[in-house]
């Protein structure tokens, strides 16, 4: 056994560690155990990637001494590794992006438990992410909502302590049914291992025996996922919990805890019950039409905000649905545009978050529409990042959302025409709608002002040397964008073999 | 490999990223002082020495790319399958070549129009950088190539139309964007249908369509192809995506209407040549609803255009519904689907753009030397400046299509087009409409050039500079205080202008070296 | 419908009535304490439901104390080890939740949340 395989395992335990040791250590010390934390779990990640992309296989990995049907194991593949990677630079760019807006908003005697939760998400994220067993899915899911839950009420005001119950209710809602799925799942099993699960339903499947309770199961566990990651009618938390929150939770709130649940979802997908059964079993269906129904709902929510930040967070309900939307077409052509979706919104999410405020920063820290009239002029580069998140959010060439639309519409197109159909004119609807309020938005900022009506309202100029840390974030954000937009080949391959270890 | 087919893209491009750039970068160094410093006549010099400099560098690079021969270049893959791909055939040459040409005449013009509008940097810069995107669309292998290009086209040319910044300027720009970008969207979900179904998304004379796949799903498939046609037809001004023209022309620079109207609605007659003739296949439309839908609508704009155009009392607003109209006549060419047709449209591509870019920068210095904009103002103009009202003139008969100019070639091809292309009622219908619009244009183009010549009266234009908009018509209640000024604009001006007016003769008296390339093109792909 | 199944496996319909009491407690109750006890009753519907699936009549715990008997002795532990962890991770969102609903009790003296949505939009945060 190669040293490298052991890096998984390593990266989840570094950084489930790390958050303990974090709330002993005074802010500054904490912040850069977290950076440094996440920078050497990425760079695990991207070791492991390597590797699996060389050996061409998963391999699996024992924790503790007991053997298949009992022990707990890892389970590590090509998409995995990419999704880690990932996630840590999504994460790393989010966290140095908000770095100013935590120093204000976050008490200074409070500043090292921001990072035991981050931490602990990273290490939850993880273990999401490479799990092989059930159970320890469902407990770091729990893990992962009360991270993100510290996430959202670090900042405290009213709004955040109110999003974040709403946010605990319905997350809470969701893993009680994920969890009775996975005790269904161990009853008709006797597995908890994804792997062993599998086998045990495909001859459960062959045979036709607990037909309905096997249905059930899947339900739950979608129907419960689903919630978690706030598909569209389960979504009354988000515009809260990520318009009030700190910057870099909104940012890696939206980019990325939504995101590892629907990972788990896909692994439920492929390595629990074998997509064929799901497919067979019509749920499908109505993930494909929560996601259609999201799509215009989120775009239209969108549109009436007035709100900045809320704005940006609607906007995810609506990419959230284009991923379920990828799920619902049923073929591995749509999974692999929702995967790929799943990496683009999040590079643009964050961007978007992090160049918003950049934004506000020039305008007085109003997040209030009107207020933003000229920002682009005050603040150059956030003005440019914006604009560069929103033409990929409405799939303009060159970025990254334009090839997500485009796997999405292949997809589309060789399905069923019962889906083609609504599909893509769910996709043209929900781009026009996209356009229509980041277009507006950018129009917005780009608007010229009086310069006296400016120095009225004390709007300060926002330079590049001011705010270094969040402009070479922005500067990352908007690179790893437009790599995603031009050099979608390689990833989308990536992405290809990864699902095909995957089953 | 023919990397090097790319220069005339990269260069202008970078060239206009530099001069962004630079100007960021020196407000930032002494803006805070005086943020909107004049800038001084040497460095404008050079500023235009620079300009002129890299368009005639990247336009001799278009012109050798075009004319050297069969070139191809894969970039890279964007998708499996779908790689940015770049290939010159005829139709790039034709479209290379002219818009090179018309857009160095009005880079030269603009010269002396811009220092009354500001900020030349910021212009000159996208004016650059929309030049290479242009010569990149004209040089796309593929339909995904093209569609990206396409969209960067609106994208980079939408501040032109911002220009001025004022309200007006930034919802006609708003407005250009959505109509394209939702036209555009519109070509998009098309593109994934003919993914499904053609051979190659690589443009092939005639067509790729695989017809055993279609088998089956040619409503589907006919309905896509009708999308693209809306859709792209959104930049060609064509019913009912075409309100963008009317509004961002008249509050764009004189030059950037020249060349939006001149030249970047063009960008959507090409897109449409590309989807019909080089992927759809002519044969797969002919005869079915979408041909008949398509003819309708074309012959729709040409005469509400021409109506819209006649009614219209704003110069630039006119002259943007006859854009739209005549633009129109193209498409109604192409519609008919047959050779004859299709060599008078590829005809009138050239002569339109050559036209109408004449005819706008007119429309400038009318602004640039009166400050006046509304039609019923330009009596007696004429003879304060009558060199540019005879260009105006010539280049008026020319869109008319009075023999022996150039509009009369291209439309004696698109009515014979018609004609013969056994399109039933639409055979006597088009060249109707085509002639009852080319009445309508005689109509509210002549009339200016009347009552320019000969006022009836003693009407005295004043430099823009003494009076605002508008005053001419007061000074007729004036005595006669001597000699009416020369309005004659300066040579720099003038110049660019007269060499556009002779051209849209000389090429009618001319023609046949075009007659002959169009033609080749049309029998290619029919 | 086989209603004698439904007899026979009494203890699972149970479990299962729970959950949806809990559920619906959690979902629809407007008082923040009520729908932390729903959390809590929901939560230990699923906790029966694994004991009662890893529970053999008339088997042992797997505790060897005079040597180890056939397998056929003793029960699955792993149901029971999972149900204990799942108490700690209940009592662990539990004690957030009422953590969470001791700030907002402490701000806004009420517990319906409604209420004080009401309230944060009056204030206008």
């Amino acid at each position: 056994m190669e040293f490298v395989q052991n890096f998984p395992f390593f990266s989840i335990l570094l950084s489930l560690f790390s958050g303990p040791l974090c709330s002993v250590i005074g802010g500054k010390a904490a912040r850069r155990v977290n950076l440094a934390v996440i920078t050497v779990v990425g760079a695990m990640s991207a070791a492991v990637l390597s590797f699996t992309i060389c050996s061409g296989e998963a391999y699996v990995y024992l924790m503790g001494h007991f053997p298949a049907p009992w022990g707990n194991e890892i389970r590590v593949g090509v998409l995995e590794a990419l999704m880690a990677l990932f996630f840590c630079v999504v994460m790393f760019l989010s966290m140095v992006g908000g770095s100013l807006e935590r120093a204000l908003e976050i008490e200074a005697e409070k500043e090292n438990l921001y990072y035991v939760m981050v931490n602990l998400l990273l290490s939850s994220l993880l273990a999401l992410i490479y799990t092989n067993d059930l159970f320890t899915a469902y407990v770091f899911v729990e893990i992962n909502t009360i991270s993100a839950c510290g996430l959202i009420m670090i900042r405290q005001n009213g709004r955040t302590i109110e999003a974040a119950t709403r946010y605990m209710i319905m997350s809470l809602l969701g893993s009680g049914l994920l969890l009775l799925g996975i005790c269904f799942l161990y009853d008709l099993t006797g597995h908890l291992l994804m792997s062993n699960i599998k086998e045990q339903v495909q001859i459960l499947h062959g045979t036709g025996d607990y037909h309905i309770p096997l249905l059930v199961t899947v339900s739950l566990m979608s129907v419960g996922i689903a919630i978690k990651s706030a598909l569209y009618p389960f979504h009354a938390w988000l515009p809260d919990a990520y318009g009030y929150s700190t910057l870099s939770s909104a940012a890696i709130l939206s980019s990325l805890v939504s995101k590892g649940y629907i990972f788990l979802l896909v692994k439920i997908f492929y390595r629990v019950i074998g997509f064929d059964i799901v497919r067979d079993s019509k749920i499908v269906n109505i993930l494909f039409a929560f996601g259609v129904v999201g799509m215009i709902m989120g775009s239209v929510s969108a549109i009436k905000e007035g709100n900045i930040r809320r704005m940006i967070a609607y906007s995810s309900v609506a990419q959230i649905g284009y991923i379920y939307m990828g799920f619902g077409i049923g073929t591995t052509a749509g999974v692999i545009a929702s995967l790929y979706h799943i990496l683009s919104h999040a590079a643009t999410k964050s961007l978007l978050f992090v160049a918003a405020s950049g934004i506000t920063d020039a305008s007085g820290d109003s997040t209030s529409f009107f207020d933003l009239t000229g920002a682009g002029y005050r603040n150059k580069l956030a003005g440019v990042a914006f604009t560069v998140g929103s033409l990929s959010m409405v799939g303009f060439p060159m970025f990254s959302g334009f090839i997500s639309k485009l796997l999405f519409a292949q997809a589309a197109v060789d399905s069923a025409y019962y889906k083609m159909l609504p599909a893509l004119i769910a996709l043209a609807l929900s781009t026009i709608l996209n356009a229509v309020y980041f277009m507006k938005t950018v129009i917005r900022i780009y608007t010229p002002v009086d310069r006296e009506e400016v120095q009225r309202r004390g709007f300060r100029k926002v330079t590049f040397v001011d705010q270094k840390a969040k402009s070479a974030a922005l500067v990352c954000f908007i690179v790893l964008n437009m790599a995603l937009g031009l050099c979608s080949e390689p990833v989308v391959r990536l992405l290809r073999e990864g699902l095909s270890l995957f089953a | 490999m023919d990397a090097w087919i790319l220069l005339p893209v990269i260069l202008p491009v970078l060239a206009g990223v530099i001069l962004l750039l630079s100007l960021a970068f020196e407000k930032r160094k002494n803006g805070r002082e005086q943020p909107d410093r004049e800038p001084d006549e040497a460095r404008l010099r050079s500023l235009h020495r620079y300009v002129i400099a890299v368009l005639a560098v990247s336009g001799v690079l278009a012109l050798a790319v075009s004319f050297s021969g069969e070139h191809s270049v894969t970039l890279f893959e964007l998708l499996k399958g779908i790689p940015v791909y770049f290939h010159v055939d005829d139709i790039s040459r034709l479209f290379a070549a002219a818009i090179s040409v018309v857009w160095l005449a009005v880079a030269f013009y603009s010269f002396v129009y811009m220092k009354h509008e500001g900020k030349e940097q910021r212009f000159y810069g996208f004016y650059l950088i929309v030049y290479g995107v242009l010569m990149a669309l004209s040089f796309s292998g593929n339909l995904v190539t093209m569609y990206l290009f396409y969209e960067v086209t609106t994208l980079t040319s939408m501040p032109l139309v911002l220009h001025n910044g004022s309200r007006e300027a930034i919802m006609a720009a708003l407005k250009y964007l959505f109509y394209s970008m939702c036209g555009a969207y519109l070509g998009l979900f098309g593109i994934f249908f003919l993914y499904k179904y053609c051979d190659t998304l690589t443009f092939t004379a005639g067509g790729t369509l695989n017809l055993e796949l279609a088998q089956g799903n040619v409503t589907i498939l006919l309905i896509a192809v009708f999308g693209m046609l809306v859709g792209f037809g959104a930049k060609a001004g064509m019913l009912p995506l075409h309100a963008w023209l009317p509004a961002a022309h008249p509050v764009a620079p004189s030059p950037a209407s020249a060349v939006l109207s001149g030249v970047i609605a063009k960008a959507g007659v090409l897109a449409i040549i590309r989807v019909v003739f080089y992927v759809v296949g002519p044969d797969f439309l002919r005869g079915t609803w979408v041909q008949t839908a398509w003819m309708t609508l074309t012959l729709l704009t040409v005469f509400m255009g021409s109506m819209m155009a006649f009614r219209e009392p704003v110069f630039k607003k006119r002259l943007a519904y006859s854009t739209v109209s005549q633009v129109s006549y193209i498409l109604f060419g192409l519609s008919v689907l047959s050779p004859v047709g299709m060599t008078g449209a590829l005809l009138h591509v050239v002569f339109h753009m050559v036209i109408k870019c004449a005819l706008f920068l007119t429309a400038g210095i009318f602004i640039f030397q009166c400050g006046e904009t509304r039609v019923e103002q330009f009596r007696g103009i004429g003879k304060q400046m009558p060199k540019t009202f005879w260009c105006y003139t010539f280049a008026s008969l020319a869109l008319i299509g009075i023999p022996p100019a150039s509009g009369f070639i291209s439309k004696w091809y698109l009515a014979q087009g018609a004609l013969e292309a056994g399109v039933g009622v639409f055979g006597i219908v088009g060249p109707a409409v085509l002639l009852v619009s080319a009445l309508l244009t005689a109509g509210y183009l002549l009339p200016i050039t009347t009552s320019g010549f000969f006022p009836g009266g003693i009407v005295k234009h004043g430099k823009a500079e003494e009076h605002g908009t508008g005053a001419a018509v007061d000074r007729n209640e004036q005595k006669d205080d001597g000699k009416a000024a020369n309005l004659e604009p300066p040579l720099a001006m003038l110049l660019p202008l007269a060499v556009l007016a002779a051209l849209a003769i000389l090429l009618g008296l001319f023609p046949n070296p075009l007659i002959g390339f169009a033609g080749k093109i049309a029998a290619s792909v029919m | 419908m086989n209603f004698a199944n439904l007899a026979n496996n009494y203890e699972e319909a149970v479990a299962m009535l729970l959950f949806v009491i809990g559920f619906s407690n959690l979902l629809l109750q407007k008082n923040l304490i009520r729908k932390i006890i729903g959390l809590n009753i929901m939560d230990t519907a699923v906790y029966l439901f694994l004991a009662l699936k890893g529970y053999i009549a008339g088997r042992k715990a797997p505790i060897v104390v005079d040597g180890v008997q056939s397998v056929k002795a003793y029960v699955n532990p792993i149901p029971s080890g999972l149900v204990l962890t799942g108490i700690v991770v209940s009592v662990s969102v539990s004690a957030l939740m009422l953590a969470l609903t001791i700030r907002l009790y402490r701000r806004y003296h009420t517990l319906d949340l409604d209420e004080i949505t009401t309230r944060l939009k009056k204030e206008g945060l």
